[in-house]
């Protein structure tokens, strides 16, 4: 079976989970606060900042340092059980598609579900951002170029951690531990961050690379270079072992059964 | 014996394991925190006790709810996953026996956790700071504070986990009510009487404002309120099923 066509019917399978409101719920949720309290930009604590970064970033940060990585935990929820219940698994395995290529297509989805949460957030952002400005008559709009490219770096920063969630879904098959540990590998990130190893750490990319952004919109606060070296060849050396332990025992499980 | 029952259903579930290991991770907060830093706290001024929970109960707060949430999807993930629900349904138990059975368990769970992280805030404190001398019903006040606090959560989350039939759904919710609840100011009392937002406060912080008959009796409160909200929604949801 051709990969597109593996996609498609992988989409077919996600119609009716609510998988998009849940994507939705804390986007929405992440922005009503930060249009009410929208003053509360032009108060930087002395940190040098123009108040439509500082709006940015202190919206994003939140969706970062959370939010992504749980989407991501609850979308390999999703993609594991559809396919335990009723035995489906078993299913496809059964039909004449190679299980690696199956694991990799659920990976692709679980990516697309985080590129469509982003997507949300930044349309959020624009609408939230728009608000902001009438309500307070002070221009809070960013360049969309600029917004557009932070949002992808984030996104791309993301690929480790979702191999990583995904290779956890694959392996461990009760879902309380791929679940926990997932949830609590958030919990430590920002404490990572500050040590000299972060980089062996993806869940702590994505607020780097923020963190990396915060730093150059306010001198002093972060770095403002980000280091590639020793992070790069790392960061791509973790996704494409995960994603091959992940392809490897993809329904190992089902197969003994 | 529906508590016998609940606890026999969790047996191949990984739950006792989970719990042990979330205990485990919890600990090693403050036990890290002060191998790595110790002099920046043994330097500040204060009750031991409180200096090392200001610092870390944050974090072994958040692994407690992540527990609590993994631990009320998973108990209800068994029953809806091949429709034991429904052969409950028709056994002479009530249908909210059920939901209190595991409601109990998990808050067992929930001692058990609390109680190790709090023997081992102690511990920190006697080991790190010699001038430090504890008492047992200290730290047993703390402990039983910190699980009066956590309760309305662990019922909310329960409740969501028996509304919802697909796991990720009430996992979704759970996960999205902790984000909320930590992206919202905090100054307001009456955001933070909200579950999923009281598991952060400690005994000095509450004891300090002179808050603690208030968040004792509205975490109280709200845990009959949303037993009883269970009661309810299932007989409503008999009547529709």
């Amino acid at each position: 079976m051709s990969f597109c066509s593996l996609l498609s019917i992988e989409f077919l399978k996600l119609k009716r989970s609510k998988i998009g409101l849940l994507l939705l719920a804390p986007v929405v949720m992440m922005w009503v606060p930060s249009v009410l309290n929208a003053d509360m930009n032009f108060d930087t604590r002395g940190i040098a900042i123009a108040p439509e970064y500082n709006f940015f970033i202190q919206g994003f940060m939140g969706m970062v340092w959370f939010m992504l990585p749980a989407s991501l935990v609850i979308c390999t929820v999703l993609l594991t059980q559809t396919e335990r219940a009723n035995k489906g698994l078993l299913k496809m395995l059964s039909l004449p598609v190679s299980p690696a290529k199956l694991c990799l297509v659920k990976f692709l989805i679980l990516l697309l579900l985080a590129v469509a949460q982003l997507g949300m957030t930044i349309c959020a952002y624009y609408i939230s951002a728009a608000a902001a400005s009438h309500i307070q008559g002070y221009d809070f709009l960013l360049d969309p170029l600029f917004v557009l490219r932070v949002a992808a770096c984030l996104y791309a920063g993301a690929i480790p951690m979702a191999a990583v969630f995904w290779m956890l879904a694959t392996l461990v098959r009760t879902p309380i531990f791929s679940v926990g540990i997932g949830l609590a590998s958030i919990v430590p990130s920002v404490l990572v961050l500050n040590t000299k190893i972060w980089f062996l750490y993806p869940m702590s990319y994505p607020f780097y690379l923020l963190m990396t952004e915060y730093g150059k919109a306010a001198p002093g606060v972060y770095e403002t270079q980000v280091q590639w070296l020793p992070w790069l060849p790392v960061a791509v050396g973790i996704t494409i072992l995960a994603l091959a332990i992940a392809a490897l025992r993809f329904g190992a499980t089902e197969r003994r059964a | 014996m529906i508590l016998q029952i609940e606890a026999k259903k969790c047996k191949r579930t990984g739950f006792l394991p989970a719990v042990l290991l979330a205990a485990c991770a919890a600990s090693a907060f403050p036990i890290l925190n002060m191998l790595v830093r110790a002099e920046t706290f043994t330097a500040m001024a204060g009750t031991p006790f409180d200096i090392l929970t200001d610092a870390n109960w944050q974090m072994m707060a958040m692994l407690n709810m992540v527990l609590v949430i993994c631990g009320a999807c998973l108990m209800y993930h068994t029953e809806f996953a091949d429709n034991g629900i429904q052969k409950m349904d028709v056994l002479p138990v009530r249908a909210g026996s059920l939901f209190f059975g595991k409601f109990v368990l998990l808050v067992l769970a929930l001692c058990g956790m609390l109680l190790l992280e709090t023997a081992v805030l102690t511990g920190c404190a006697a080991h790190w700071f010699p001038a430090y001398t504890w008492t047992f019903s200290e730290t047993l006040q703390s402990a039983g504070f910190q699980l009066i606090l956590t309760l309305p959560t662990v019922m909310l989350m329960l409740w969501v986990a028996s509304a919802c039939k697909n796991m990720w759904v009430s996992l979704g919710i759970g996960v999205i009510l902790v984000f909320v609840m930590t992206i919202l100011p905090q100054d307001s009392t009456v955001l933070q009487l909200f579950p999923f937002n009281t598991p952060y406060k400690t005994l000095a912080t509450v004891q300090g404002a002179g808050d603690v008959p208030l968040f004792l009796g509205i975490c109280g409160a709200e845990t009959v309120a949303f037993g009883l909200f269970e009661f309810v929604f299932l007989q409503i949801r008999r009547w529709y099923a």
